[in-house]
């Protein structure tokens, strides 16, 4: 908690600049999606291909391809980066996120099910699927913990990555006995914004502005939440509303996040750190610096995964998984969690 | 040693026995009926006369051929991943320590496929011979042991913290995996997504042959090194203080129960949980001797993943789910009851 200090003392006009960098490498970050990739494309061909579409090859390939990954995967990590920043202040753990609680899985799990259990075809469909599938899972997960009177955060980790390895499995039974849909379906499980069509990012945006609408309006009641359950309530918290409600936000932000690119790995755990490196412990800076960094992280990253193994594309899964790792062992040797 | 403990022991014995008489019958069973379960029942009387050397030709083409070389990999995998998890839990004093949670599986099976994306030629076709494909995921397996060790460092005496640095390692393992399976020929990226889930159909004799050669001699010898395990009631300060549990014995125990874990995973795939649930189970049967402990682990391991794939060609025919998921989904809620149990662990 040395960072509280320092970040908690913070004048809040000294923190524009911050913001100002952030959104000013995120619009880099998302030009670098437009142009860098197994084909590089100038900026005058960019702008051709966004404001005056001429039917060429070239601008039908930025348009079509370049263009719905600049917009999904910021907006994908915007959503895992404030969902992973709650997940921590709720579990008062800093190896908490979306993956370590086994959202992400869990919001797989759903997808999968839906389609092949309940026929649900349509991407809103699957959205709810996603997101209810979080919410259950984050019920389960902490429901679990509470049951054995209050785990460690360490354990709490181990049942969320337990039910994780327990919901790949009925994902993967379920993948095998229906290979029909196996093709339909791998793209919702491979953790990836290559080939996404743009109507999943106009589907995931009105989830993510009401999942992050939600956590602002909470943002009080977790910095109140940050430091222990009895301080809270006697600052007039009401507990219960306030985990309930949280759920809800991650839940929506994990299930929007997934829906649009599937699983990727460990997005929610880095971020928050990051973000709270910048801005500090007021969850108003917190979340809205999570969502920036959020963003400019999965966009480069996004990136990188063009040029890894070049000219085959990576998943952006895997890159994420990598630096999420290390981080994770970084936190743990660090003994912060 | 006291009157009281040794009078336990005594009592032990006769129970003891017995449960291993009754897991052995159950052995028997399964693996008779594994051998005689599929696309055509054989009944067990015919997979009996094959085994002993008669039956019709047909018969003994499916028996041979096609069934036993199936059952005796689940078999032997799933004794050796139960081996290796017995080994990791005494010596970390943590029933939640298992090959799957400190990252050897997956850094096996990263072993894999690393040794299938480097000797493979366009035809899809090794260039060297299969046989090394053990020693491959050995190494994964070690270095896997290795680094969640190093990292840990002085940290290692907590097993909670060391199961932490090993899910961080298999999740690097995990992702590595993925992107050198996309970098390998695409048939072999659709092979190995399959095998890597824990899958046994496709063994053949001699990929059994090479498990046995590897497995058996190093069992032994883990066997010979686990007669130094401390009385699982001591704690750490008093067994290294008796000369038991040193940092040396304790990385040849690690390292042993990567091979082990290795040997099996190099041909049956990332078959989680089964080290996890066999020497728990083993411990609630027999009690906590070593020798029975061991037999019973190694027993029950392989009842668990015969179990599983029997069930699954019962369940899911034609197709061939991987055993490894159901491992999972029978392990994870076991997992889960060991973490709830407030005293199971020094966390």
């Amino acid at each position: 908690m040395v960072e509280s200090m320092s970040g908690g003392v913070r004048a809040a006009s000294s923190r524009w600049p911050i913001y100002v960098a952030l959104a000013l490498g995120l619009g880099v970050a998302m030009l670098a999606s437009l142009t860098l990739g197994y084909k590089l494309y100038g900026l005058d061909e960019v702008w051709m291909a966004l404001f005056a579409h001429d039917g060429s090859e070239t601008a039908t390939v930025i348009a079509g391809l370049r263009l719905p990954r600049a917009l999904i995967a910021p907006l994908a990590g915007a959503a895992l980066g404030m969902a992973g920043v709650m997940v921590q202040t709720l579990s008062r753990n800093r190896i908490a996120s979306p993956d370590t609680l086994g959202l992400n899985a869990g919001a797989s799990m759903a997808v999968v099910l839906a389609t092949v259990v309940f026929g649900v075809g349509s991407l809103a469909g699957l959205s709810l699927a996603a997101a209810l599938g979080a919410l259950l899972t984050s019920i389960i997960v902490f429901g679990v913990a509470a049951g054995a009177g209050g785990l460690s955060p360490l354990k709490i980790v181990l049942v969320g990555v337990t039910f994780a390895g327990l919901a790949h499995a009925v994902v993967e039974i379920v993948l095998t006995s229906n290979e029909a849909q196996l093709q339909q379906l791998l793209f919702w499980l491979s953790g990836a914004f290559v080939d996404r069509p743009i109507s999943l990012f106009f589907n995931g945006l009105p989830v993510v502005l009401v999942g992050a609408t939600l956590a602002f309006a909470l943002t009080a009641a977790l910095d109140a939440l940050q430091a222990d359950d009895a301080t809270a309530a006697s600052l007039g918290v009401p507990l219960l509303a306030v985990r309930g409600l949280t759920f809800v936000a991650v839940s929506l932000l994990t299930g929007a996040a997934v829906s649009m690119a599937g699983p990727v790995a460990f997005v929610g755990l880095v971020v928050p750190h990051a973000a709270r490196g910048l801005v500090g412990l007021r969850h108003r800076h917190q979340l809205a610096a999570a969502a920036l960094v959020g963003a400019i992280y999965t966009t480069l990253a996004d990136v990188a995964a063009r040029f890894v193994i070049y000219p085959v594309e990576a998943p952006v899964g895997a890159i994420t998984a990598v630096v999420g790792a290390a981080t994770l062992v970084l936190l743990l040797m660090r003994r912060l969690a | 040693m006291s009157d009281l403990a040794i009078a336990r022991r005594r009592m032990m014995t006769g129970p003891a026995t017995i449960a291993v008489l009754a897991v052995l019958a159950v052995f028997v069973i399964l693996f008779l009926a594994g051998v005689g379960f599929g696309s055509t029942w054989i009944p067990l009387d015919t997979v009996t006369s094959v085994l002993l050397g008669g039956g019709e030709r047909t018969d003994r083409l499916v028996v041979l051929q096609l069934r036993l070389p199936r059952v005796l990999a689940a078999a032997i995998a799933g004794g050796a991943i139960a081996y290796a998890g017995y080994l990791l839990q005494r010596i970390t004093r943590n029933e939640l320590a298992s090959p799957g949670v400190l990252g050897v599986v997956d850094g096996a099976a990263l072993g894999v496929v690393l040794f299938l994306a480097i000797f493979s030629n366009e035809s899809n076709a090794l260039t060297v011979p299969v046989a090394w494909q053990p020693l491959a995921a050995a190494l994964g397996a070690m270095t896997a042991i290795a680094l969640v060790f190093l990292l840990a460092g002085r940290q290692a005496s907590s097993a909670i913290r060391l199961i932490l640095f090993g899910i961080a390692i298999a999740a690097v393992a995990k992702a590595l995996t993925t992107i050198f399976m996309l970098i390998g020929p695409i048939y072999q990226a659709a092979q190995a997504a399959r095998w890597l889930a824990g899958a046994v159909n496709t063994i053949n004799w001699s990929e059994v042959q090479i498990m046995l050669t590897v497995l058996v001699p190093v069992g032994i010898v883990a066997g010979i090194a686990a007669r130094h395990l401390p009385p699982a009631d001591l704690d750490d300060v008093s067994s290294r203080s008796i000369g038991l549990n040193l940092p040396v014995y304790r990385i040849i125990m690690f390292l042993l129960a990567a091979l082990l874990t290795a040997g099996a995973v190099a041909f049956a795939g990332g078959v989680g949980f089964v080290g996890l649930i066999a020497p728990h189970m083993a411990r609630l049967l027999v009690g906590r001797g070593r020798v029975a402990g061991v037999v019973m682990s190694i027993l029950l391991g392989a009842i668990i993943l015969m179990g599983a794939d029997l069930l699954i060609r019962v369940a899911f025919a034609p197709l061939e789910v991987p055993a490894g998921t159901v491992t999972a989904i029978i392990g994870a809620p076991y997992f889960l009851y060991l973490l709830m149990r407030k005293d199971s662990t020094n966390g």
